[in-house]
């Protein structure tokens, strides 16, 4: 009874608190990454070579350094250069950047797979490059891509425990509070884990809902 | 020297690639209402030509006019102004996956000309009615045949009202009982009197409807006359002995 009237009463407060700064933070960092990752992987194909080279180096930057050193910079380093922000913001930035970073990578892929003689006939309609990127290329990239950028936002939801190591204390984060008061580790952190799974399995059902939607003939390439 | 009824000129025409010349000094007059057709070996340069006339392909050296007019690519507008004036038909069609063959023939008028969605509507329905898609027109190109993609295409083009239109082997990606359809539309353009320049193996449909054929090889024009004199007394022996290998292949 003991147990039940403390889950309930410090537990599960602690828990949806966290859960609401995790939702906080997974929504906007999801939804610039995708942007971020949409206009750097254009880039990165059809840009000129020298921002083509300048978007490269974003990514291997940002793929290449651990995500947590990532925070601890935007976070503890550029109060050094006078910038200070706020643990949120401060992962807010690092997960859109690094998730943008991955994203761009799908992008880039799916903008590859679309049939040159399709930019060519666009050209010959008299489009320029960018009304031939924004109507022709991208519809087809983005339903391409959007099976492997579900797959980062799926990631995104989990490496956002990341933000309670600069002290963004989000459902990891109120979850290890709680278990060091109480040494309840393995009850609490199941607790947690399960919450994730619910989150990503949320989020996959929406993916899915979203790549239906988007479904066009020609596009289809499950039905075998 | 400049023709005030040619629609189309193009002057010294040269493309390399590496060391190896795929066009070399092509030179090309073509006037109103005329079918210009290209023939030539495979590799020979036809497809070059036809892509640098409108500079899908950068020609390395070549000057083209448009109504008497040079088109200097380097001037972005002018370039896009005058592509939309050469409509382009290409081998496997091209069309854009992710629209229907409606929107793929409205997607230009929309874009490119800035048309109301009103206009752009009722032009698109009746070029798709012209090559006989009216009934098809919500389906998208995975759900269409060859034949069907490549009117779509033609339709395409012809909605943008082009000056000329450049066909690049229409019909060569198609299965045999599907090029007639698209032969037909083509013949019915030229009886509307639309101006074009088209590659094609078909030596048949060559000698039916073309007002002249220019015969390619290596990247050179080897020689230009009319259908009679092309299939029945060519100049060069090449010719004769490519017409022949061609007329024994697919008959006439």
């Amino acid at each position: 009874m003991e147990e039940l009237f403390f889950i309930q009463h410090e537990v599960m407060p602690a828990l949806l608190r966290g859960l609401l700064i995790s939702v906080e933070l997974i929504i906007p960092s999801a939804l610039c990454g995708i942007v971020i990752g949409v206009v750097v992987g254009v880039l990165r194909v059809f840009g000129h070579p020298l921002v083509v080279r300048l978007a490269n180096t974003y990514v291997l930057i940002f793929r290449g350094f651990p995500l947590v050193v990532q925070l601890f910079i935007w976070y503890f380093g550029l109060p050094h250069l006078g910038i200070y922000l706020s643990p949120f913001v401060a992962s807010v930035v690092g997960f859109s950047l690094c998730s943008g970073a991955y994203h761009s990578e799908y992008v880039r892929g799916a903008l590859l797979s679309i049939k040159r003689g399709q930019l060519l006939a666009a050209q010959s309609l008299g489009f320029t490059k960018l009304q031939m990127i924004f109507s022709v290329v991208l519809p087809q990239a983005f339903r391409r891509a959007l099976p492997g950028c579900g797959n980062e936002i799926i990631y995104l939801i989990k490496y956002s425990s990341l933000a309670y190591m600069i002290t963004c204390i989000e459902l990891t984060g109120e979850g290890k509070i709680i278990a060091s008061e109480t040494f309840k580790y393995t009850e609490i952190f199941l607790i947690v884990g399960a919450v994730y799974l619910v989150l990503t399995t949320i989020a996959s059902w929406m993916l899915r809902r979203v790549e239906n939607r988007l479904r066009l003939p020609g596009f289809d390439h499950y039905a075998m | 020297m400049t023709n005030k009824e040619s629609v189309l000129r193009i002057e010294d025409m040269t493309k390399r690639y590496g060391q190896k010349d795929v066009l070399k000094d092509a030179s090309l007059t073509v006037d109103e209402g005329q079918l210009k057709i290209l023939i030539g070996p495979s590799g020979g340069g036809k497809s070059t030509l036809l892509q640098c006339i409108n500079f899908l392909v950068t020609p390395d050296q070549g000057r083209v006019w448009l109504r008497g007019e040079e088109i200097i690519r380097s001037r972005k507008r002018d370039l896009y102004t005058y592509r939309q004036k050469v409509g382009m038909i290409f081998q496997d069609f091209n069309l854009f996956d992710h629209l229907t063959a409606l929107e793929n023939v409205k997607i230009g008028l929309l874009q490119v000309k800035k048309m109301s969605k009103k206009n752009a509507q009722d032009k698109a329905v009746y070029e798709l009615d012209r090559v006989g898609l009216k009934d098809h027109m919500y389906k998208y190109p995975a759900q269409l045949s060859g034949g069907q993609k490549q009117r779509v295409s033609i339709a395409r083009a012809l909605a943008m009202d082009p000056d000329v239109m450049l066909l690049d082997e229409p019909t060569s990606a198609l299965d045999p009982e599907l090029i007639s359809e698209v032969l037909s539309v083509i013949k019915d353009l030229r009886a509307h009197g639309m101006t074009m320049v088209m590659s094609t193996h078909h030596m048949g449909f060559a000698r039916e409807v073309a007002d002249e054929i220019v015969f390619l090889e290596d990247g050179v024009i080897i020689e230009t006359g009319t259908p009679e004199k092309i299939f029945t007394a060519p100049e060069c022996d090449r010719t004769r002995e490519f017409c022949s290998k061609i007329l024994e292949l697919y008959g006439s």
